[in-house]
């Protein structure tokens, strides 16, 4: 099959998903940034005890807090995370990711399990991998003595 | 000893290597539009760029303003580095009070993998796939700034490709 009908058939859990990082709600945005920083992932996902999201907080969040209330690095996060945010399910089409970021105007989505618990992000990296895939000789050539050859984590 | 060749002219013996070559053929609609139509097809700009000399604070400041996640930074209409939400994560939010008046040439990522406008599509995703970079500036044949990709142009182009929400 191709991508078009790849991306309508195959389910979320076929992406390679990143591990989320949770960060309670009372945690400061210091410490969210931290955990990004040491994840190479530009968000944290914001949950309690139970795993279920209530939020994200994302570099771009970030990007406003720094121009306009430096201070609040030492806030609590789950005062300044969005708590709308999107999410899919494992077994959710791959389209749904890309409906999700465009309906969204965002680069990370929450991947929760049958239960509702955070498992997993997803979002432009792991759907440019997969366009990728399907286009395995341009690969090829960005790996073959490519100045596009490095590696760049999370960015 | 071989006389020196006087023209850019192929000699007889000159063997094409792309003789054989033959262009991927695509029964999938989105695949073929990836593979055959051009970066410089999609949306590109706008795009923001500053001097290398822009103070770090200054450099957020208008990219909050602008809601953007990424500054091209350009020097004599030369592309000389990027700054995007990586580096404030990685380099300057924790050290912020200690950075904010420093230029922004002291954390912005240099030599950055970029595209040309005709590149196809299907190279840039492959680019971004391949480097981690989401944000891949697209350059002229002459080195200068056409544009940038970003991940929400990708998502819109993609998007406008496989359907409708």
């Amino acid at each position: 099959m191709g991508l078009k009908e790849n991306l309508a058939s195959e389910p979320v859990r076929r992406l390679n998903l990143r591990p989320a990082v949770i960060v309670p709600p009372d945690a400061t945005v210091r410490d969210g940034v931290i955990a990004m920083r040491n994840a190479h992932l530009g968000c944290v996902v914001i949950a309690g005890d139970d795993h279920k999201p209530i939020g994200m907080f994302t570099e771009g969040i970030l990007r406003q807090l720094l121009a306009h209330d430096p201070a609040a690095l030492d806030a609590p996060i789950g005062d300044r995370a969005a708590h709308k945010f999107p999410w899919v399910s494992l077994d959710d089409p791959i389209q749904t990711v890309l409906d999700a970021m465009q309906a969204n105007n965002t680069r990370f989505i929450c991947v929760v399990d049958a239960d509702g618990r955070v498992c997993a992000l997803t979002g432009q990296k792991g759907l440019m991998e997969y366009v990728a895939e399907h286009f395995p000789r341009q690969v090829m050539v960005q790996r073959v003595g490519s100045p596009y050859a490095r590696q760049r984590e999370g960015a | 000893m071989n006389e020196p060749k006087k023209s850019g002219l192929p000699d007889d013996n000159f063997q094409d290597p792309l003789e054989d070559y033959e262009p991927p053929e695509y029964a999938d609609p989105v695949e073929r539009a990836l593979g055959e139509e051009r970066v410089a097809s999609m949306r590109i700009t706008p795009y923001a760029s500053v001097g290398p000399d822009t103070p770090i604070g200054e450099a957020i400041r208008q990219m909050a303003d602008m809601h953007h996640a990424c500054l091209l930074v350009s020097e004599n209409d030369r592309l000389v580095g990027i700054f995007t939400d990586r580096e404030i994560v990685d380099q300057v939010a924790l050290e912020y009070d200690d950075v904010v008046e420093r230029p922004i040439r002291d954390v912005m990522t240099t030599d950055p993998v970029y595209v040309h406008g005709e590149d196809t599509l299907a190279a840039a995703m492959c680019v971004m796939a391949v480097s981690g970079f989401r944000h891949v500036p697209v350059l002229s044949e002459d080195g200068r700034i056409d544009g940038i990709v970003s991940p929400q142009r990708v998502s819109e182009y993609l998007h406008g490709k496989t359907g409708v929400l």
